[in-house]
């Protein structure tokens, strides 16, 4: 359990993050999302001791951050932006340090960075410097440094950013795994990523939350009018007249022309209004010939972007 | 604190810094061992240590310069400082293993005792009383040398403002007898006579403490305006 509450960071007269609240349950995949500059590392780096809030209170598992930041660091594998790593040792040297830093007791030390290094899947490279290491691994390597110890939360910054789409995939999936047994923080640009993995988002902009959700009420709650896209040929351009033919169009947009002739429109209507039926048997009637139709649906992305505009006005 | 002092102490080994700085140290050290016996037909092994503390003061930026600054700029700091640790054992180690390579150093200059032993009768008392004067002159140019490891990410900054920092202290005393008192390699005069001076002794290990406690109130204070 996190709890952050009325949490201030300012750099002289810089708010970084402003009077920012909120929770996090046992077991929970948190996507935090916002433009660059919005907050989100200022707010991981808070959350992991790395930096203090000049204001609020933030408590790990019931240990506050401040008063107690031994035992709040204790319960917290983090995996920083950039993944810094010693580059001089191998991956079982960095892993066995990182596992001596957080205290994991002697006995049991060398079992559990095996287990970290076979669940990362680092057994074949584990010999290897990791300055020698591809960018896929380096990141991997991160992530065993945050896993070892069993810290019960973990921080994740941009991980998958600098990989390519197998290794985003790998490491995606591990996640997920990672997602049955910890609670995970993790901050992303890429929002399909979020959406896939994460079950609750927090979006920042300007310092400031401006929306805690699922993926899925996020993209609910800027949900479009009831949207179609149609490619259709047009000589005559005649869709002029469907507007009057068809009363549920509020609007009809031209999205763009295409080489063939061919042009994408956007056709507006009202809410809880199947549009396909009279699109198509009015075009048809009006000649005109639909290539392909297809219904707009919200995604994430379109959310945040609403949100964020939201913010900037 | 001590699985921080076993990473440095190995990274020493691991990278040329180790070697470069005992190897300098030793080939110098034995040029002057060589013309203090050669050339001034001498058996005192505590007199090439007054050439030794020059020979210290020019080298102990390659033991501190990256310290902390390598870890700032390469983002492994991020590690130290979200790891259960605090600042003053992360601090404390650091310096704990740059002192073991002074350690070290001292250990390997005692061969020159061995071969004088050979010829003459060299003084241990005074040869350990000696290389205790050392040690602490080692210790407290360690200490600054964390504390301007610790305000840069520049690991060559560090090394300037380390050995600008020395000089400066060394040649005080020549413009004023106020100074005198502020020259670090000054108070490790007395030692190589076999006198361990209480109020120098003293100096020295203040001098360390407060270095090693700025560089901690440097570390904690970046905290909250990093």
């Amino acid at each position: 359990m996190i709890e952050v509450k009325n949490v201030t960071k300012k750099y002289g007269k810089v708010v970084a993050v402003e009077d920012i609240s909120f929770s996090i349950n046992d077991g929970e995949i948190i996507g935090l999302l916002g433009p660059n500059g919005a907050g989100k590392s200022t707010t991981m780096n808070i959350l992991t001791g790395y930096i203090e809030q000049t204001s609020g209170e933030v408590t790990i598992e019931g240990y506050n951050t401040l008063k107690k930041p031994k035992k709040a660091k204790r319960q917290i594998g983090y995996m920083p932006e950039g993944v810094p790593l010693y580059t001089d040792l191998t991956v079982k040297e960095f892993v066995t340090y990182m596992a001596e830093l957080k205290h994991v007791d002697r006995k049991t030390r060398k079992d559990k960075v095996q287990k970290v290094i076979e669940q990362t899947g680092l057994k074949e490279v584990e010999n290897k410097l990791t300055r020698n290491l591809s960018r896929g691994y380096k990141q991997r390597v991160s992530m065993a440094g945050a896993l070892v110890g069993e810290p019960k939360i973990l921080i994740l910054d941009e991980p998958t950013v600098g990989l390519d789409p197998k290794q985003i995939t790998e490491i995606r999936n591990l996640i997920k795994e990672l997602g049955k047994t910890h609670t995970i923080i993790l901050s992303s640009h890429i929002l399909s990523e979020v959406s896939q993995i994460c079950n609750k988002v927090i979006i920042i902009n300007k310092g400031k939350i401006v929306a805690i959700d699922t993926p899925e009420n996020l993209e609910n709650r800027v949900n479009k009018n009831n949207c179609l896209y149609v490619t259709v040929e047009d000589t005559e351009n005649r869709i002029a007249n469907i507007k009057d033919k068809i009363k549920e169009i509020k609007n009809i947009d031209l999205v763009q022309e295409n080489e063939d002739g061919t042009k994408q429109y956007l056709i507006e209507a009202d809410k809880n209004v199947d549009l396909r039926k009279k699109v198509f048997s009015e075009f048809a009637k009006e000649n005109i010939t639909i290539f392909e139709m297809k219904k707009a649906d919200t995604t994430l992305e379109d959310a945040f972007m609403k949100l964020i505009e939201g913010g900037n006005k | 604190m001590w699985a921080i002092v076993k990473k440095e102490f190995k990274s020493y080994f691991l990278s040329p810094v180790g070697y470069v700085f005992i190897g300098l140290f030793l080939v110098m050290f034995s040029i002057f061992f060589y013309t203090d016996v050669f050339y001034y037909q001498s058996t005192n092994f505590e007199y090439i240590f007054y050439s030794g503390a020059t020979i210290l003061t020019f080298i102990t930026p390659i033991l501190t310069m990256r310290t902390l600054a390598e870890e700032r700029k390469s983002g492994t700091e991020q590690l130290l400082l979200t790891s259960p640790i605090s600042i003053t054992k992360i601090v404390l180690g650091k310096f704990i293993s740059a002192t073991l390579i002074v350690v070290i150093t001292e250990l390997c200059t005692f061969m020159y005792f061995g071969i004088l032993s050979f010829f003459g009768e060299p003084h241990l008392t005074t040869a350990l009383v000696t290389l205790l004067g050392f040690l602490l002159l080692a210790m407290s140019y360690i200490s600054f040398g964390l504390l301007a490891s610790s305000i840069t990410e520049n690991q060559i900054v560090a090394g300037v403002i380390t050995i600008g920092f020395f000089i400066l202290t060394w040649f005080l005393p020549n413009f004023s007898n106020i100074f005198t008192d502020f020259s670090l390699i000054n108070l490790f005069t007395k030692f190589p006579s076999g006198q361990i001076d209480i109020a120098d002794t003293v100096t020295f290990v203040t001098f360390t403490i407060m270095c090693i406690l700025l560089t901690i109130i440097v570390m904690q204070r970046r905290k909250s305006v990093r």
